[in-house]
């Protein structure tokens, strides 16, 4: 009897304890976890596959075209061979370093885009909630005119128009149409927040705006930047695959937009060569899937009432 | 209930009235002929085929605009058409043609030397209008004269034998299209739109739009009441823009479109897995027929360092027509050994370019074509050349209408980049293309057929590239030629020995050897660089049509976008 009490107050205990670790480290959410494990696995192989495999295989006439993957054969009944263990596209390149050198480029252009982006949001909703007045005006009406804008439409008549573009031309290119909205919103935090006890008393001990706005409010609004940083590397993506898919991307670049565009434009669905189209099809659904669990992961950080406790 | 009636007759006189021209009536798919078009129509609402623009390839010129005559690429004769005939003086400076009797305008009015001298008369006093075929007739034709109504005589300014089959036998892609002069006297031919438009075939235009053109066809044609013709079967052809390989593929394979343009090897074998009705002029590989416009790299002798003869020849070292032929065009097609297109009549010129000692190779020597590069100062540093702090690199521009093309540039630019020259390819649509970069030579390299021309004779390829077309950069050439603005010592010489071809009579023995003197300027200074031989792989639905140009039933070249798309036209039977 006196035993059983004991290990039922233990078991208790273990609960509570496990419980209070949960409180006590939220970064440790399993979407979190799962969602940066696919993004590092395809960074991954971009660092890996550089060195292993190798990465001038990406480039026109590297080996017969249209092989199919191992174990698979082409419409012609030509098997895949260890030569390229994904096949080859119609202009023979390599499937697989197509992979390695194109999932990395896509992401990059990703979180270059966003990082710029964000950086001019942050700079600017700052600047609007807490200095105010004039300046508030001014941005507001700025990002709500911008936001009123198609990117897309902008972007292909521009990039029409300029020809051949590289990564981090076309991440800065998007970045001029992902900052507006995390301006509105860090705007609508930094108004709440300026009203909060710390920041009044940061006023009224003589810190400097530029203090207060960057050393005491900022770290508080860390997770729900990142989780906005996020999101706005999955805009970015979509919007840079969907100008590589209408063939506007960078032209000798590999990317996995312009690879599927390509392999539209070349009749692989008809001829059954569903490796081209697939695989990058499916690295991109991963990194989406990859994009948004790290999204719903950090909500449960800040937001503790999402936790499932 | 009246008032419902009276409302409902009064909206269909609404619906009625705006849907405009003459309502289109239903016609069964079996009695329609659906071509494919492979691009968009810029200004549908514009038939002038003097101006720039998809003002014939839809339709225009296959159905409604019929030529005088028609160059049969099996014979080599040239089949009388709107003409009946022609008569050249001794030396080759008159042309006298025959125009055929009965021929009427859709609307009634008789077609006769009136509107031939006016249509020739409008091109030579215009210098505003700038299609390919009015630019040569103003450069040939000093006068035209009506000698009686089915009469007509040109006077040429210099001899030319090949006058006749150059401006109105379809030789390659069109031919000067006669107009009806009551209804284009009173316009300016710069800007006159000619809508609704009016031809002598046996179709009129239905209705048009940026993706497609409907003909349907007038029961009245004067070719079936003169005995010329019997009506052809279609009731209705359609050119459709597909927008692709991927979907003009579909679109053949499920019957919704009859002739498809060009597609890769690789997609007629699945188009035919799927659809055993679907033909090609082959019946096995490789498919495809020799188009007459061979491939080349068409460079601009004005922008340094390409101003340099030795440059031009060092990437001409560095490219691999193999390379470009098993990887871009799927091995359906052989490399260029010469500027000519490999075609039987034309093998004594090529013959003998080859025995002077300038066939090109099918491999590349790029450690030669690097030589050149070393010699004129260049310095390979890590992955590219450089000379006075600036790296060696050239912008490709290249038409992003067909994947052959496309791909091609691909592999040459990575060519140029393996062998250290920082090439990169810059794709630009079919019309921007055409119509800005190749004619005012806003380029540096492009990929293009320019030398286009000569089907069994080498002066209209060799006459392309000589000092008297060539114009500044940003002035347009006439009748895109010598865009390379090529004009150095090699290209005087070698214009020289081709003027003093253009009077010669075809067939001369005299030839070949002056071909081969040309040539070897033109080797020395490389205006272009000659890549493959140009196939076409045309797929063909017969289940609804038959009648086809196959290599088997070849009355002439399956191309159905040119002028001469009237015969494939008039062969069509429908299937049983």
């Amino acid at each position: 009897m006196a035993d059983q009490t004991v290990t039922q107050s233990e078991e208790v205990t273990a609960k509570q304890i496990r419980r209070m670790k949960r409180f006590d480290n939220p970064w440790r959410n399993p979407k979190l976890i799962w969602g940066a494990g696919i993004l590092l696995g395809i960074v991954a192989i971009g660092i890996l596959g550089r060195i292993f495999w190798d990465p001038d295989l990406v480039f026109t006439g590297s080996g017969m075209t249209r092989q199919a993957p191992v174990g698979f054969e082409n419409l012609r009944g030509q098997a895949g061979t260890w030569a390229h263990p994904l096949g080859t596209d119609g202009a023979g390149r390599d499937v697989l370093a197509l992979l390695i050198i194109g999932a990395p480029n896509s992401l990059f252009v990703g979180v270059l885009a966003s990082l710029i982006g964000m950086s001019i949001g942050i700079f600017l909703g700052f600047s609007a909630g807490f200095i105010r007045g004039r300046t508030d005006d001014v941005i507001r009406v700025l990002s709500d005119v911008m936001i009123t804008i198609p990117p897309l439409l902008i972007l292909v008549v521009f990039q029409a128009a300029y020809g051949d573009i590289n990564l981090t031309m076309m991440a800065i290119l998007i970045a001029a149409f992902v900052w507006q909205s995390p301006t509105r919103l860090i705007r609508a935090q930094v108004l709440s927040m300026r009203e909060s006890g710390y920041v009044q008393m940061a006023r009224l001990s003589g810190a400097s705006t530029m203090h207060i706005m960057f050393r005491e409010m900022l770290p508080n609004l860390v997770p729900y930047l990142f989780g906005s940083f996020i999101a706005n590397v999955t805009t970015s993506i979509v919007t840079a695959v969907g100008l590589e898919v209408l063939g506007l991307g960078p032209q000798r670049i590999p990317t996995l937009g312009r690879t599927i565009y390509e392999a539209i434009n070349s009749g692989a669905l008809i001829q059954n060569l569903w490796w081209w189209w697939g695989i990058p099809t499916i690295l991109l659904a991963l990194m989406f899937i990859g994009l948004l669990l790290i999204n719903l992961g950090l909500d449960e950080v800040s937001n503790p009432r999402l936790r499932k406790l | 209930m009246t008032k419902t009636t009276k409302l409902l007759l009064s909206s269909a006189a609404v619906a009625l009235a705006v849907t405009g021209m003459a309502p289109a009536q239903e016609v069964a798919r079996e009695d329609t002929v659906i071509f494919d078009l492979d691009r968009t129509i810029r200004d549908p609402e514009n038939f002038n085929w003097f101006t720039p623009g998809t003002k014939r390839m839809h339709g225009a010129h296959q159905t409604m605009w019929e030529p005088l005559f028609i160059l049969n690429y099996n014979t080599g004769e040239v089949d009388p058409w709107l003409a009946t005939g022609f008569e050249a003086n001794a030396d080759s400076t008159e042309f006298t043609v025959t125009l055929r009797d009965g021929v009427t305008w859709s609307d009634g009015e008789a077609f006769n030397a009136d509107d031939v001298v006016f249509t020739v008369d409008m091109a030579l006093t215009n210098e505003e209008i700038s299609s390919r075929e009015a630019a040569t007739i103003r450069a040939q034709v000093a006068s035209v004269e009506k000698v009686d109504d089915l009469t007509v005589r040109f006077t040429l300014n210099a001899a030319n034998p090949r006058f006749i089959v150059e401006n109105f036998g379809v030789r390659i892609f069109g031919s000067f299209l006669i107009m009806p002069e009551h209804i284009w006297a009173d316009e300016n031919p710069a800007t006159f739109a000619f809508y609704p438009p009016i031809g002598t075939g046996p179709y009129t235009l239905t209705s048009v739009a940026t993706n497609r053109a409907i003909w349907d066809r007038n029961d009245d044609w004067w070719g079936a009441e003169t005995g010329f013709m019997d009506l052809p079967e279609p009731q209705r052809v359609v050119f459709l823009e597909s927008g692709g390989e991927e979907s003009r593929a579909q679109l053949i394979a499920t019957n919704q479109m009859d002739a498809a343009q060009n597609v890769s090897v690789g997609t007629f074998e699945a188009i035919q897995a799927q659809n055993s009705d679907v033909i090609a002029w082959f019946p096995d590989y490789p498919y495809a027929a020799a188009d007459p416009c061979a491939r080349q790299l068409e460079i601009n002798t004005t922008i340094a360092p390409w101003d340099s003869a030795n440059m031009r020849r060092a990437v001409a070292h560095i490219i691999d027509r193999n390379q470009i032929v098993n990887v871009a065009i799927d091995g359906a097609t052989t490399p260029s050994r010469t500027m000519f297109t490999e075609y039987g009549s034309m093998s004594p010129f090529i013959d003998a370019v080859i025995e002077a000692g300038y066939e090109l190779p099918a491999r590349a020597d790029a450690e030669a074509g690097q030589a050149l590069i070393e010699a004129e100062g260049w310095v390979r540093n890590g992955d590219y050349y450089e000379k006075d702090g600036e790296t060696l690199s050239v912008a490709i521009h290249v038409n992003s209408a067909s994947t052959e093309y496309t791909r091609t540039i691909d592999v040459i630019v990575e060519q140029l980049q393996r062998a250290g020259i920082d090439a990169r390819a810059v794709p630009v649509e079919n019309g921007v293309f055409w119509g800005e970069v190749l004619p005012f030579g806003t380029y540096e390299m492009s990929y293009s057929w320019l030398a286009c021309g000569s089907v069994n004779e080498p002066w209209a390829s060799m006459g392309r590239y000589t000092v008297a077309d060539v114009v500044p950069v940003g002035e347009r050439s006439p009748g895109f030629n010598n865009t390379s603005r090529w004009n150095d010592e090699n290209a005087v010489a070698y214009s020289e020995i081709v003027a003093s071809m253009a009077d010669m009579a075809l067939g001369d023995p005299a030839i070949p050897g002056m071909v081969a003197e040309a040539y070897g300027h033109l080797d020395a200074g490389m205006p272009f660089i000659p890549l493959v031989q140009s196939a076409k792989l045309l797929p063909f639905n017969t289940t609804y049509w038959e009648g086809w140009p196959t290599s088997e039933n070849y009355y002439n070249h399956p191309f159905f976008w040119w002028n001469s798309g009237h015969q494939i036209i008039h062969n069509l039977t429908r299937a049983e």
